[in-house]
């Protein structure tokens, strides 16, 4: 999270970000929140209209929330990929932060839906068996390799239509995690 | 039962197992003054039951072939220690004749049955045969392991499909395939051996008809060294994933007290001819006209006796530890009856948005529930990392209450207060079953949450008005804490670990 750094809005002590939200439930959104150091706690604006919120961190990654007297108490997890996940209750939340005044455009790994696809490992495991050989045209969906893990078997699928370009196991392999298994292209 | 000073007793039990079991039967010596000697593989240092244990000793690598099933290594610390007796937990080598024999060799008490009644009982077969000798119901198929795949599979178009393959050696659904019809015989066997190979070193499998919407309900039964054996009633146990239990409770919806009964006697003539003592298992499947076909023994404790316990008020592992010892059951359990109710979720680390694939890593916060009627048998905490060599259990949370009702509430209410954050965990699958109109009006059997599943998602709740805003407020001032800009400065989190990113890759799926 380098782009991390907060910015003063207009020289308040303000901190402004834009945060993409997305859920199951609403969608993908885009929320501005400002947060200025107050005598206890903060004020706070979204979307540049004030709200009612008292918010304090309780513990490391667990922030309560109290907007407008309603209780709301908020898990955060940061995820690899620099975006952070949200649990309030049963809903979670992917958000990621900007700061608008370093404004990077970074992208997250937008799956290629086409093209060639590299078939990782999902965990550490052993090839129990391959069940395409190189050469061979496959549907999507179809299952190419299974992986032995956690006393699982578990077929790795085809996430497309296509030709297996190569295999890069044989059958007893054990594999790391993210370990290219076999390309389809 | 009474445990006093007077009466012969263990003075250290060596724990042949991990995680929450170890935990377990760890805090029941505990609650009985017996020392405990707990051990470890080379990824559990960390476990939660080896910081709870008076001693601990590494027994090797990480795969359990290696660590947890060494007999050697076990009995070489139960000695060095100077063990009376082992308990097995469950899984693991729970319900391997050859560590009861072990313990014999050693002059070491194993806390469960005899070899002997392992063998007479515990697998699948030999089993099904004691049961037919003891008049109690069973279930169409061959007795005996098939050896070749061919002569198995003419013996399946015989019997008609659908069929079930099983390993002899089986157990929580691994070595287990039920095959549809006679195209997908081959893959389906080839598939059951390999796993009941790697699963059990045994890749031996057998066949039985498969019965269509049944529940599988079992007994409960104690038995002590003095020829008294009792039931203590039944569990439900329908709500099965693939043939894995997630949820169990007592009293079964489905059971009249004529039926326990009829069951409970069943069980308790199959331990009595199987020579049977300490506590176990009688698994019967039941159709819709209450018929009931004995499916099994579990020679061992089961991961959902606390239902058991919660509605009779025993304590199981402190009674095998004391059947062990050589006490008596009481005269008065012959009768005992269930009293209101009490319900077990198990808490897996596996994603249910990702085909349940699991999903070990580090446990970054969590907050356990508390309050009335709840009890949480857990073998995590926060910081732990879960490993990916074992099963990915990482708690039991069982409600109890004085009706069906009562108990679903609470088990709401305790799962809504549960949080894991850092791995993904199974909590949404229970939060909508716990909602699903035949599950609360009981209408259960084996393959309904396989259907459930299959059926399209119920949509996304939305979430009440302002969890929006205080997701985002609390994304901003997370933000804020993080970089120490805060008032309220904590050290950062911790970076997260590869694994979570592993469980989210879209293109992984289970073998169906």
């Amino acid at each position: 999270m380098e782009n991390a750094g907060a910015a003063r809005a207009g020289g308040s002590d303000a901190m402004k970000f834009e945060v993409h939200l997305q859920s199951a439930a609403l969608g993908s959104k885009k929320r501005v929140v400002e947060l200025e150091q107050a005598a206890s706690g903060y004020r706070v604006r979204i979307d540049g209209e004030p709200v009612n919120a008292d918010a304090v961190q309780i513990a490391p990654n667990t922030i309560s929330v109290l907007l407008d007297g309603q209780a709301f108490e908020v898990h955060v997890t940061p995820s690899m990929d620099g975006t952070i996940k949200l649990q309030s209750g049963p809903h979670e939340f992917t958000a990621e932060l900007r700061d608008p005044r370093a404004w990077q455009g970074k992208k997250h790994g937008a799956a290629e839906a086409e093209g060639r696809q590299h078939i990782l490992a999902p965990m550490p495991g052993k090839v129990i068996r391959l069940l395409v050989n190189a050469g061979d045209d496959v549907e999507a969906g179809q299952g190419l390799i299974v992986v032995e893990a956690m006393k699982m078997q578990n077929e790795i699928r085809s996430p497309k239509a296509g030709k297996v370009e190569r295999l890069q196991v044989k059958e007893g392999q054990a594999v790391n995690a993210g370990e290219v298994l076999c390309v389809v292209a | 039962m009474r445990v006093t000073a007077e009466s012969s007793m263990f003075q250290k039990i060596l724990i042949a197992n991990r995680g929450e079991i170890a935990v377990r039967v760890l805090r029941a010596c505990r609650e009985m003054g017996i020392r405990t000697v707990g051990v470890f593989s080379e990824v559990d240092r960390h476990s939660l039951h080896v910081r709870l244990a008076d001693e601990a000793y590494a027994i090797g690598p990480a795969a359990s072939r290696e660590s947890y099933l060494r007999i050697d290594k076990l009995m070489d610390v139960a000695k060095k220690t100077g063990c009376d007796a082992v308990h097995p937990g469950y899984g693991f080598l729970a319900e391997n004749p050859a560590l009861p024999r072990a313990c014999n060799d050693a002059r070491i008490t194993f806390i469960g049955p005899t070899s002997e009644a392992m063998e007479a009982m515990g697998s699948k077969t030999a089993g099904k045969q004691l049961a037919r000798r003891s008049d109690v119901p069973t279930v169409p198929g061959t007795d005996d392991p098939i050896e070749n795949p061919e002569e198995a599979q003419s013996l399946a178009r015989t019997m008609g499909y659908p069929i079930l393959l099983k390993a002899i050696a089986g157990g929580g659904g691994k070595g287990m395939r039920v095959v549809p019809n006679d195209a997908a015989f081959p893959a389906a066997w080839r598939d059951a051996a390999s796993e009941a190979m790697n699963a059990f070193g045994d890749p031996r499998v057998f066949l039985e008809k498969y019965l269509i919407g049944p529940r599988h309900i079992e007994i409960q039964v104690l038995a002590d060294g003095h020829g008294r054996v009792v039931s203590l009633g039944e569990r439900e146990c329908s709500v099965q994933r693939r043939h894995q239990k997630v949820i169990e409770e007592a009293p079964s919806p489905a059971v009249t007290p004529e039926l326990r009964r009829k069951m409970g006697e069943a069980a308790v003539r199959l331990a009595r001819a199987g020579g049977y003592v300490n506590a176990g298992t009688v698994e019967f499947l039941v159709d819709a006209a209450l018929n009931f076909y004995f499916l099994e023994v579990n020679t061992r404790l089961q991961v959902e006796h606390p239902v058991t316990e919660q509605v009779t008020g025993l304590d199981l592992v402190k009674l095998q530890i004391a059947i062990a010892a050589g006490h008596r059951l009481p005269f008065a359990w012959e009768s005992i009856t269930p009293r209101g109710h009490a319900m077990e979720v198990r808490l897996y680390a596996e994603d249910p948005d990702n085909n349940f694939f699991p999903s070990p890593g580090t446990i970054l916060a969590r907050h356990a529930p508390t309050g009335p009627g709840i009890r949480l048998d857990e073998g995590v905490y926060e910081g732990y990392t879960v490993p990916m060599e074992y099963d990915p259990l990482l708690s039991k949370l069982i409600a109890w209450g004085n009706s069906r009702e009562e108990t679903i509430a609470r088990l709401r209410r305790a799962l809504d207060e549960y949080t894991i954050t850092g791995i993904r965990t199974n909590v949404s699958l229970f939060r909508r079953i716990l909602t699903e109109p035949e599950f609360l009006r009981g209408e259960i059997h084996t393959k309904w949450l396989d259907e459930l599943l299959a059926r399209p998602r119920p949509p996304a709740v939305a979430p009440r008005a302002g969890t929006e805003e205080a997701a985002v407020i609390a994304a901003a001032l997370w933000h804020i804490e993080q970089s120490g800009k805060g008032s309220n400065d904590q050290s950062p989190a911790e970076a997260p670990s590869r694994w979570k990113m592993q469980g989210r890759r879209e293109q992984v799926d289970r073998t169906p």
